[in-house]
């Protein structure tokens, strides 16, 4: 394996020594492009209080090219599917190399915040967002408190 | 401040920015690579990350931004102000690594000495790290090599030590002994003069008083008489004064007479010193010396060079001069360096240290000047730039590959090793300062422990990582690039240096092959690391693995090319044999008496071939063997014959055309001498013939045949003889019959006599020679049952002639062909065996048109024989027939002298001829001749015995002869009942004579050489044999050259003769003086690049092996460049720094290709014919095979240096045998390089890291061996070219003391010359040497570049 770019380690550092309110993310032993992130679920959504695990993963060309992002943890979540992956635009074709792993998990922890049932990536999901938005958020909040808080 | 930071950095990298574009949306960011990496190449478009704004990417690319200089000023405000060192990759550009061709920040790497990104150069330090690791290893594996030297010291010490003491013990004895001797002695005398003083002064007192008295008594008497008897006062009567008178006249008598001895006493005793005192005293004064024995005297005593890690010993000294140089050019380049009291391996750089070219300079220079220098340079000896700079331009190129390949080259690994870890050796930014360090006297080599870099690393290296220790960890690439890590093992880094220096010296060949093959890079790389660790090989360290590879390549230089001059040697030795024996004859033959014999042999000839051809008749199988043990016979008494006809000079161009002529005129002679009573002598003749056989010898078989032949010719030669005195008046021959029995019977005393006996010894020389050959044909039946085809069938037809001592193998298979050729031949004349074969050869070396007279010559040879009475007549056709005036004035007048003479010159033509059809091949310019001499002494050397038994009985029955010619002797009865009875009727046979005119200078040889054989009778001396033997040869030499005037051979063997006169031993004692010299450096041609083996062709041209110009040139015999040929490669016709030649005798070339490991065969023109071998250890391949020979047989030998053994092989390249292993014992080998086989088939190799010379036989036993390690008189340090002649005598390149030793057949040390220098007679590195046939030595004179003549 090639040498880590510099602007990997140099995010890994700044992530160590000023991580982001609410997001931690460590990067794997054996891999320094993988890292182990754990966002909690902002305050005033459904997912307040739980911790949600998503791995993070820095592709050969990044930052020409966004990480690679999966919820680990289940989510209710319109924009989330069951395989934890996410529909965010900075994650696909708005990605930017201005854009930093901690912008990325940012982004994410706002995507909890506002979830887009327009732009759906779990059909059901999104589709009861839309129809009974509160059935939606007590599913959300059940299934935070189901898989996110258990520890 | 954070945020100021913030703005300084690129978003995209989240470093500060390096070179910031601007965009139009006023984004800046890092030109590489984060601008680099937003382009969308498609739509040619730029999105700004922040924004998101697509921008048109300028035409030329994001460079076409503009920069964001106010951007910049801040950076660089920013650095003033925090005093922040720049990145280290600011202001750097991105380049593609040339080794993963990604892009990224490059740095040099000091491995591969390429830009390459920091990934790769971890690896390749990685690779440099295995490398140290099992360099190291191979270090620790060899250092004991540095102890056993180290014992060795130590033992040497120990052993001068007390060799010192001893020494010093015996000169205080010879001291005491001497004193007291000279005390001894002083006392004796005096305690002499003592006693003759006091017993001569007492004699004389007692003579004092005795006078005194008598004195007193006379004067008492005088005065007595005055008184008393004057005067007449006293009456005396007359008795008393009778008695007083006589008393008085006694007085007087007394007085008078009385004389004391009135000698000088002054001088009485004298001390007469036995010895004049002034050299007494001297001889006293330097009573003793201390010899001592430098080992090498010249160069070497300075500088002990670390002799295990030099490739060879023998080499030692070339390295320790390398280096000199070595330093000498580094000194200019590096002055700086003041402190370096040696130039240690890293070349002028500390350990660790970056090249400093580097420094100061962009890498272009480097590149473009020097690495042109270098390959440009590299034969120049001058412009030679430092050999570091060279041995860096070869990593250069080296170290682009060893990214990909972990390849096990050592020697290119060891330097890089160097550059890597403590940085290559071009000059670096220093890493590690170790000037004071403490370095290795001998090699240079830095104590790493000492480099105060490593000891901070290894220091550093504990502190934070207590693991790490041994293994420092690589450094990060990203951190550390400044600063190559050098850490390391201690031990390691020994081996780096020594590699180096080898390296230096290597390096030339090695760019030599670079030049040529100037190849890819890539490829070429890989095969250059290999390179160069062959030229380390000399020091041995790490070659062992790789050095297969590199060696080839670079030893080729150094090492003469031993094989060439065996070759050579072998060849040249035949050649000289020849000479020799014409030498030799010469002096023993005296001219006049020669000649006059060869008219008669003539006719013997004659008469002699007519039986055969009479007895073909009748059984045809059998007289074709007989013919052929004839001709054997006939051969060897015809080349006994020929050589006095030889010795003389004038007499050997007309025996040419009279040969020919003759030969062609002979049968119609036969018609014609038909007259002359053919058919009368045989049948009577076989009978007695048959007799005769019996007694001569055991074998019965062919002998109704055989000795039907021999016994027809013998029994015309009787037949002659019975009638010959009536008869020879009758027929032409009469005449010279008579005379002939005349000059024997008047004269033994008178020239002529003595040529008759002389003749006649031959003939029953030839007799008996025709015995022998008889007694042999066994041999020559199974030779039959052999293959006939066998190219050494030629040979067979010698076997006959020759006598050698020599039962090998190769005697039998050549009696075997010879048989077989002789059958043709006789049948049917003009059949195309090798009888045809070889007389066209010879013909064609000839220049006439002998073709068809050839067998023509054979068939009359024997109607002559038959005709015996004729001979005479035969003679008289040839002459006829011939042109000839000599033919001419003999017919006018036969018996004038002249006449005689040109008979005997005739006949001696006619001799050649037989000897040739005999020998046929012998021209050695004809390849069939050549082989067949060289079959002849082989075969000689089969039937050595008994021909030498029967040679000494000829001439012991010569000689029996020249007393009384009459008589037949028991000595004739023993050798040729023919020869017996011949001389007792008639003495003077057709046959007799034809005998004695073949080996009539034989005989004379015989009796000369061998009148110590005649002596003994029975048992006849080797020596004489052998003379005998050289005799013939050098008779059969003499005739090809007077057969062919043009041969250059000719000139030369007469030149030969002329210088030779004198027997091989003295003209060896006067070696010394330099004949001439040949060539310089330098790759044109009569230049030479480390010349290696040197042969001499069949027509004496020098070939030389001009190694590392990988060639073969070939000059004539007097130095004159005639042609070249091959070039570097390892295809058919190419070489890679080939070491020996060889050339056979029929002039194809045989060369070591030492690189290669094969032998390459080539026509005599350089063109391939074949190559045969390949690396290994198997039977057939080879180690860098070195010295090359080949013998009588075409068999070629080949020194196996690697494999310390040599392998035989017929000379189509199979495999025939091998001998030798590694080791001191006998028969055992240690870097064997050159080899020579001597025409009585020993076989001589310098077994030169064992300091002395092997002789084994051919099947590789052990004869003898002499030589030690020394600089004594028959010592050698490393012989290498070995050479010897046709007398056996061997001639030693005694390269490490730089001289050339010559010692007897028996190894008994003859003489010696030569010494270190570049002057005449003086050497640098003995290669190769050869004889050539006038006894020149030739000699390679390696480092000189140039070839000596002495």
């Amino acid at each position: 394996m090639s040498a880590l770019p510099r602007r990997i380690i140099k995010e890994t550092q700044r992530l160590m020594q000023e991580p982001v309110p609410g997001i931690s993310a460590v990067p794997d032993e054996s891999n320094a492009r993988y890292f182990h992130v754990i966002v909690t679920g902002p305050e005033d959504s459904p997912f307040e209080g739980g911790l949600f695990k998503l791995e993070l993963f820095l592709p050969e060309d990044y930052p020409m090219s966004a990480p690679k992002v999966r919820f680990i943890t289940k989510i209710y979540h319109p924009n989330i599917d069951r395989l934890g992956r996410i529909c965010l635009d900075i994650l696909k074709d708005k990605w930017s190399p201005a854009l930093q792993i901690r912008t990325v998990l940012l982004s994410i922890q706002a995507l909890l915040s506002a979830p887009n049932p327009d732009d759906p990536l779990a059909n059901d999901v999104a589709e009861l967002w839309k129809v009974n938005e509160v059935e939606a958020i007590r599913n959300a909040k059940e299934w935070t408190r189901k898989y996110a808080m258990e520890n | 401040m954070e945020q100021f930071e913030q703005l300084l950095t690129c978003a995209i990298c989240l470093d500060r920015y390096r070179n910031p574009k601007l965009l139009p949306c006023q984004h800046s960011f890092c030109m590489e690579p984060c601008m680099d990496g937003l382009v969308d190449y498609v739509r040619r478009q730029v999105k700004c990350p922040e924004c998101r704004a697509e921008h048109r990417i300028p035409y030329q690319g994001v460079q076409g931004f503009p920069t964001n200089v106010t951007l910049q000023r801040f950076l660089e405000l920013h650095i003033e102000i925090t005093g922040e060192l720049p990145d280290p990759t600011s202001g750097q550009t991105m380049k593609r690594c040339s080794v993963c061709s990604e892009k990224s920040y490059v740095t040099m790497c000091g491995h591969c000495d390429k830009e390459v990104c920091a990934d790769c150069k971890g690896a390749h330090m990685d690779i440099l790290r295995r490398e140290i690791a099992r360099i190291n290893s191979q270090v620790r594996r060899a250092l004991h090599r540095l102890q056993d030297m180290l014992a060795l010291v130590e033992r040497n010490m120990l052993a001068l030590q007390t060799n010192c003491n001893s020494v010093s013990e015996e000169v205080e004895e010879i001291h005491s002994r001497l004193t007291k001797a000279l005390k001894d002695r002083t006392e004796f005398l005096q305690s002499e003069l003592d006693r003759y003083l006091t017993t001569e002064v007492k004699n004389l007192a007692q003579l004092k008083e005795n006078l005194e008295l008598e004195i007193a008594n006379i004067s008492s008497n005088c005065d007595l008489a005055d008184e008393h008897m004057q005067n007449e006062n006293v009456e005396w009567d007359d008795l008393e004064l009778m008695d007083a008178k006589e008393i008085f006249l006694r007085t007087v008598e007394f007085i008078r007479n009385f004389e004391t001895e009135t000698t000088d006493y002054t001088r009485r005793v004298r001390f007469v010193m036995s010895h004049d005192p002034n050299t007494l005293v001297l001889n006293v004064a330097g009573y003793g010396e201390l010899s001592i024995n430098m080992p090498h005297p010249v160069i070497q005593s300075l500088q002990p060079p670390g002799p295990g890690l030099m490739r060879s010993k023998s080499d030692h000294r070339l390295a320790s001069q390398y280096r000199g140089e070595d330093r000498g050019y580094d000194r200019s380049p590096y002055d700086a360096d003041p402190l370096q009291g040696r130039v240690s391996p890293l070349g002028g750089r500390k350990f660790g240290e970056r090249p400093r070219e580097r420094t100061d300079v962009n890498s272009g220079t480097r590149y473009g000047g020097r690495n042109d220098r270098d390959y440009g340079d590299e034969y120049d000896p001058d412009n030679r730039q430092s050999a570091r700079s060279r041995i860096r331009a070869r990593f250069r190129h080296g170290a682009g590959d060893a990214a990909d390949s972990d390849s096990e080259t050592h020697g290119g690994r060891s330097v890089r090793f160097n550059e890597s870890h403590a940085p290559p050796v071009k000059e670096r930014e220093k890493v590690l300062d170790t000037e004071d360090v403490a370095k290795g006297p001998l090699s240079g080599i830095t104590r790493l422990l000492d480099s105060p870099r490593v000891m901070k690393k290894l220091l550093d290296s504990n502190v934070k990582k207590t693991k790490k220790e041994n293994e420092p960890a690589p450094p990060l690439p990203a951190q550390n690039q400044k600063n190559p890590i050098v850490r390391k093992t201690s031990a390691t880094p020994v081996t780096p240096p020594v590699t180096q220096r080898q390296v230096s010296e290597d390096d030339e060949i090695a760019r030599i092959k670079k030049q040529n093959k100037t190849a890819g890079s890539s490829s070429e790389t890989v095969t250059r690391e290999p390179v160069r660790p062959s030229s380390e090989r000399v020091a041995a360290l790490k070659q062992q693995s790789s050095s297969d590879q590199r060696t080839p390549e670079r030893s080729p230089s150094r090492r003469p090319s031993a094989q060439e001059v065996t070759s050579s040697e072998a060849d040249s030795d035949e050649e000289v044999a020849a000479i020799g024996s014409l030498r030799k004859t010469s002096t023993t033959a005296s001219p006049p008496n020669t000649k006059p014999a060869p008219a008669r042999r003539v006719g013997a000839e004659v008469g002699g071939a007519k039986p055969d051809a009479e007895s073909t008749g009748t059984s045809p199988n059998r007289a074709r063997t007989s013919s052929d043990v004839r001709r054997g016979s006939v051969s060897s008494t015809a080349s006994n014959t020929a050589s006095p006809a030889t010795s003389t000079t004038t007499p050997t161009t007309k025996p040419f055309q009279s040969r020919f002529l003759g030969g062609g005129n002979r049968p119609s002679t036969t018609s014609t001498t038909a007259t002359a009573t053919p058919t009368k002598p045989t049948p009577p003749a076989t009978k007695e013939e048959e007799e005769e056989d019996d007694d001569d010898e055991e074998e019965t078989e062919e002998e109704t045949e055989t000795s039907s032949e021999s016994e027809e010719t013998e029994s015309e030669e009787e037949a002659v003889a019975k009638k010959p005195a009536p008869a020879m008046e009758k027929t032409d021959i009469g005449p010279l019959l008579a005379r002939a029995a005349n000059a024997r019977d008047t004269a033994p005393s008178s020239s002529t006599s003595n040529a008759r006996d002389a003749f006649i010894s031959s003939r029953y020389n030839n007799s008996s020679d025709s015995k022998d050959s008889t007694s042999y044909k066994p041999y020559g039946t199974k030779d039959e049952t052999s293959t006939t085809g066998s190219k050494y069938g030629s040979a067979s037809g010698r076997n006959r002639l020759s006598d050698d001592d020599i039962p090998s193998r190769f005697g039998t298979s050549t009696t075997t062909s010879s048989q077989p050729r002789a059958r043709p031949s006789y049948e049917t004349d003009s059949t195309p065996s090798r009888y045809g074969v070889s007389r066209e050869t010879r013909a064609g070396s000839i220049g006439t048109s002998l073709g068809t007279e050839t067998p023509s010559s054979y068939t009359s040879r024997f109607l002559n024989k038959s005709k015996s009475t004729a001979m005479v007549s035969p003679e008289d056709e040839k002459d006829e027939s011939s042109l000839y005036s000599s033919g001419r004035t003999r017919f006018a007048a036969l018996k004038d002298r002249k006449a005689r003479l040109a008979r005997s010159k005739s006949s001696h033509a006619l001799m050649l001829d037989d000897e040739e059809f005999d020998d046929g091949p012998n021209s050695p310019y004809s390849p069939a001749a050549y082989m067949a001499s060289k079959a002849a002494a082989a075969s000689s050397s089969v039937s050595d015995f008994p021909s030498q038994l029967t040679r000494s009985r000829s001439s012991h029955t010569l000689k029996s002869r020249e007393n009384s010619p009459d008589r037949s002797t028991a000595g004739y009865s023993s050798n040729a009942s023919a020869g017996g009875g011949e001389k007792d009727g008639a003495a003077l046979s057709s046959w007799a004579r034809y005998l004695k005119s073949k080996y009539g200078n034989r005989g004379k040889d015989g009796a000369g050489s061998s009148s110590s054989g005649t002596a003994t009778g029975a048992t006849p001396t080797r020596r004489s044999s052998l003379h005998s033997r050289h005799g013939d040869d050098s008779d059969e030499e003499s005739k090809n050259m007077y057969g062919s005037p043009n041969d250059p051979i000719q000139t030369t063997a007469q030149t030969g003769i002329g210088q030779v006169g004198t027997t091989p031993r003295s003209q060896y004692l006067q070696k010394r003086r330099l004949q001439f010299k040949i060539g310089s450096r330098g790759s044109e041609p009569g230049c030479f690049t480390w010349p290696r083996g040197i042969a001499v062709g069949p027509d004496n041209s020098i070939v030389v092996a001009d190694s590392s110009n990988h060639r073969v040139q070939v000059f004539d015999s007097d130095g004159i460049f005639t042609k070249e040929f091959g070039s570097y490669g390892n295809a058919e016709g190419e070489f890679d720094c080939l070491a020996g030649v060889a050339v056979n005798r029929i002039g194809q070339f045989i060369i070591a290709d030492r690189y290669n490991h094969r032998i390459q065969v080539m026509d005599p023109s350089g063109r391939f014919l074949r190559a045969f071998g390949s690396q290994g250890t198997a039977d057939g391949k080879f180690n860098y095979p070195w010295g090359i020979t080949t013998d009588a047989l075409g068999f070629i030998y080949v020194c196996d240096k690697e494999n310390h053994r040599v392998q035989v092989f017929q000379s189509d390249g199979t495999f025939v045998g091998k001998f030798g292993s590694m080791g001191n014992k006998a028969g055992q080998l240690e870097h064997p390089h050159y080899i020579a086989v001597s025409n009585t088939n020993r076989v001589i190799v310098s077994d030169s890291n064992n300091h002395r010379v092997q002789i084994f036989d051919v099947n590789g036993r052990v004869i003898t061996s002499f030589g030690s390690e020394g600089s004594e008189e028959g010592q050698f340090k490393f012989p290498r070219g070995v050479a010897v002649d046709d007398q056996g005598f061997i001639s030693v390149g005694d390269s490490g003391n730089n001289r050339i030793q010559i010692f007897t057949p028996d190894g008994q040390f003859l003489r010696a010359f030569g010494s270190w220098g570049s002057g005449d007679g003086e050497f640098k590195g003995l290669e190769g040497v050869a004889v050539m046939s006038n006894g020149n030595i030739l000699v390679c004179d390696r480092e000189n570049h140039r070839i000596q003549v002495f």
